[in-house]
């Protein structure tokens, strides 16, 4: 029992590290969900692409074992997968969803699990299945941690908090306080509505997907200098996730969106204290169907209403 | 008219008839000359998360064969090689197996070389009558079945286990030991095999799992830190998971002595992959290092020239592929009465071959080699160093 409970401040800051990615990534979904009602299955597989572009260009700037300016190739690292995701995320909406606007919903379902396949097997391909090592400590020295109350924390997980959160409060500033936020929150209660009352759908639903692929990015990144290494199949669980998180939150909602990622990463990380490692994924899905049986529509959610 | 003209189209056709059949001929005799080429199998993760240790092995595959074939063949019989990406996947090993099967050329495996793809494989290997010789597969049942076409050059995990907990015990003097698996045959395989022999000792084990496919370790590791042992066993079967758990315990402040198997033996995934953190780590492997074996030396400096840096298991292909090919030529004496059985008959009779591992090699009847050693390595200064010596006969072998 004292075992157990020695490991509960840890288990939090566990719980917090994953639950800000997981909130990264589920933030791209539900703002997705919103504008277009659809579930882009892609989506994770974008944030795949983000971590090997970091991996990329940490190993472009990576000599004998060194890197010259730490905080510069964090910083390109950051751009160049921020920048791949969004063009990747704008490609995607022009040549895979937007050709099928106006049919069936279950169409753009297809297409987005034939992008999410096509960028899986193109990752398997090129890197022959095989994980790449991320070198973090050449950015980040792997056991420079902070102590405090019982757990330890790296400067990694530190820095990804830290990034997530002022992240998160960004995208709020741009959703609740800008025009394009008013447009895209316009779009998402009705768009036949906001189209009608001179808002440019088309280009907001665009716009949407680059700023949620721009997330994934960045997730990426952060993912893989926490977990050391990344592979094609990384895209797969991380998105599973993240669908969670928004449909938990409540799908279509931002702060639901933020709250659903942090609570199934605490979820995740409390689950381990009680039952085996091995079942954490089991936990998190429990967790999600005892939700929806409380609150079908998730806890930030309204209940739908049907449209005409 | 017309009939004078029949007649010497007719004459015509003749002598084009009778030259084609010269010709024919001619092919056939030509083709009689030259025997057709034999074949073998490579069964291996040539994709995939292992699929370095398994493309360092077909290479070296290659190279015995290349080699075979420069004297001569197999008494006059080209080798051609069949690769067989298994991916470590079982399921896909099964299908490898059935086409290796199907092609009557071929008279024998090198590989797979993981247990699990192994046991996928053997019964379909059985059925065809194929014979295999594993470099790596570990786990001891493989050999307990009763397949009497599987071999394996590697000594089994009821070996590896006790050596690594007596290693524990008696040289590290451990007290309290954390195991973590990877629920994969070989795997978690290695941990039931330390952890009866640990328990035998009276230490104190604690164990937990992950999978392979996992990538966050805190919620284990931050339960081994609560447990506070004095050693963390890894039964895990890729190296760079183990030195991203490595690096992820840095990360937890969590600072303990690692020990694992055989396939974390990898210099560049485990100890440069962790980007020095594995520096004090214990493994142990399942031969010696064949850079100290005097007869390896040509092997060696002609494979890194080629293809850079061995791995674990290139050695073990390379004598694997030559075990084989040796016995094909023991087989028959007319290079085309050789068969499937015959092969399987003649791998069962070698006695005492010695190649590159630095030690003979023989089969008990099981198909279990003899005569093997484990040996314990610890990472000093970025590179694996030997630091003990065991004996691999398993009592009751």
């Amino acid at each position: 029992m004292e075992e157990l409970i020695s490991q509960v401040p840890q288990q939090i800051v566990n719980g917090i590290t994953l639950g800000s990615i997981y909130a990264l990534l589920a933030l791209g979904y539900s703002m997705v969900y919103g504008v277009l009602r659809m579930l882009n299955f892609a989506h994770g597989d974008v944030f795949m692409v983000g971590a090997f572009t970091g991996w990329g260009v940490l190993m472009f700037f990576a000599e004998d074992g060194q890197v010259a300016a730490p905080i510069l190739v964090l910083a390109a690292m950051v751009l160049a997968a921020v920048g791949a995701t969004s063009i990747l995320g704008a490609a995607i909406e022009r040549f895979a969803y937007r050709p099928l606007r106006g049919g069936s919903r279950l169409v753009t379902l297809i297409s987005a699990l034939g992008v999410s396949i096509i960028l899986q097997n193109a990752a398997m391909i090129l890197t022959a299945g095989r994980a790449k090592a991320i070198p973090a400590e050449l950015l980040i020295p792997q056991d420079l941690v902070v102590r405090a109350a019982g757990a330890t924390i790296s400067a990694t997980r530190l820095a990804m908090v830290v990034v997530s959160a002022v992240t998160m409060v960004l995208l709020d500033v741009v959703v609740f306080k800008t025009k394009f936020g008013r447009a895209m929150r316009a779009t998402s209660q009705d768009s036949e509505a906001a189209e009608y009352m001179g808002v440019n759908t088309a280009q907001v639903i665009a716009l949407t997907f680059v700023l949620g692929s721009a997330l994934a990015g960045l997730a990426g990144v952060m993912i893989g200098l926490y977990y050391t290494q990344v592979d094609y199949m990384i895209g797969f669980s991380a998105g599973m996730k993240a669908f969670t998180a928004a449909v938990l939150g409540g799908i279509g909602s931002f702060r639901g969106a933020a709250a659903g990622g942090l609570l199934l990463g605490l979820a995740e990380s409390f689950g381990v204290l009680i039952a085996p490692p091995v079942y954490k994924d089991a936990i998190v899905f429990a967790v999600l169907i005892l939700t929806l049986i409380l609150r079908p529509a998730g806890l930030f959610g309204k209940p739908s209403v049907s449209r005409a | 008219m017309l009939r004078k003209l029949k007649s010497k189209v007719n004459a015509v056709l003749f002598v084009i008839l009778v030259a084609a059949v010269v010709a024919l001929a001619g092919t056939v005799e030509l083709a009689a000359k030259e025997l057709p080429p034999i074949k073998i199998g490579a069964a291996g993760p040539y994709t995939g998360d292992v699929s370095k240790i398994g493309l360092d092995g077909l290479n070296a595959i290659k190279m015995a064969v290349e080699e075979a074939n420069a004297a001569g063949g197999i008494n006059g019989r080209m080798i051609e090689i069949v690769e067989a990406d298994d991916a470590a996947d079982p399921a896909k090993a099964i299908i490898v197996a059935e086409m290796l099967a199907m092609d009557r050329n071929v008279i024998g495996v090198v590989g797979p070389m993981n247990s699990a793809t192994v046991q996928a494989a053997l019964p379909t290997y059985q059925r065809a009558g194929l014979p295999i010789i594993s470099q790596s597969a570990t786990y001891p049942p493989l050999t307990e079945m009763g397949y009497s076409v599987m071999f394996r050059i590697c000594p089994r995990d009821d070996a590896q286990g006790p050596a690594a907990a007596k290693f524990i015990v008696e040289e590290l003097k451990a007290q309290k030991i954390y195991i973590i698996d990877d629920k994969t045959t070989y795997g978690q395989g290695l941990a039931d095999q330390v952890e009866p022999a640990l328990k035998a000792a009276g230490v104190e084990v604690l164990r937990g799992q992950i999978d392979m496919a996992d990538r966050d370790f805190s919620p284990i590791l931050t339960r081994v830190k609560a447990a506070n042992p004095d050693l963390v066993y890894l039964g895990l079967a890729n190296p760079a998971q183990a030195a991203s758990l490595i690096k992820q315990a840095a990360g937890l402040g969590l600072d303990v002595t690692f020990m694992g198997g055989d396939g974390l033996k990898e210099k560049d995934q485990l100890i440069d992959g962790s980007g020095g953190l594995a520096e004090g780590m214990y493994v142990t492997s399942i031969g010696k290092d064949i850079r100290e074996v005097p007869e390896a030396q040509s092997f060696i400096e002609k494979f890194e020239g080629r293809y850079g840096a061995m791995s674990v298991f290139s050695g073990q292909s390379y004598e694997a592929a030559n075990i084989l090919i040796d016995a094909a030529r023991r087989a028959a004496s007319d290079p085309m009465a050789i068969t499937r059985d015959k092969v399987r008959e003649a791998i069962s009779k070698t006695d005492g071959y010695r190649g590159i591992l630095g030690f003979p090699i023989s089969f008990d009847a099981k198909g279990d080699v003899v005569g093997a050693s484990i040996f314990v390595y610890q990472v000093q200064n970025g590179e694996f160093v030997p630091v003990a010596e065991y004996s691999a006969s398993v009592s009751g072998n």
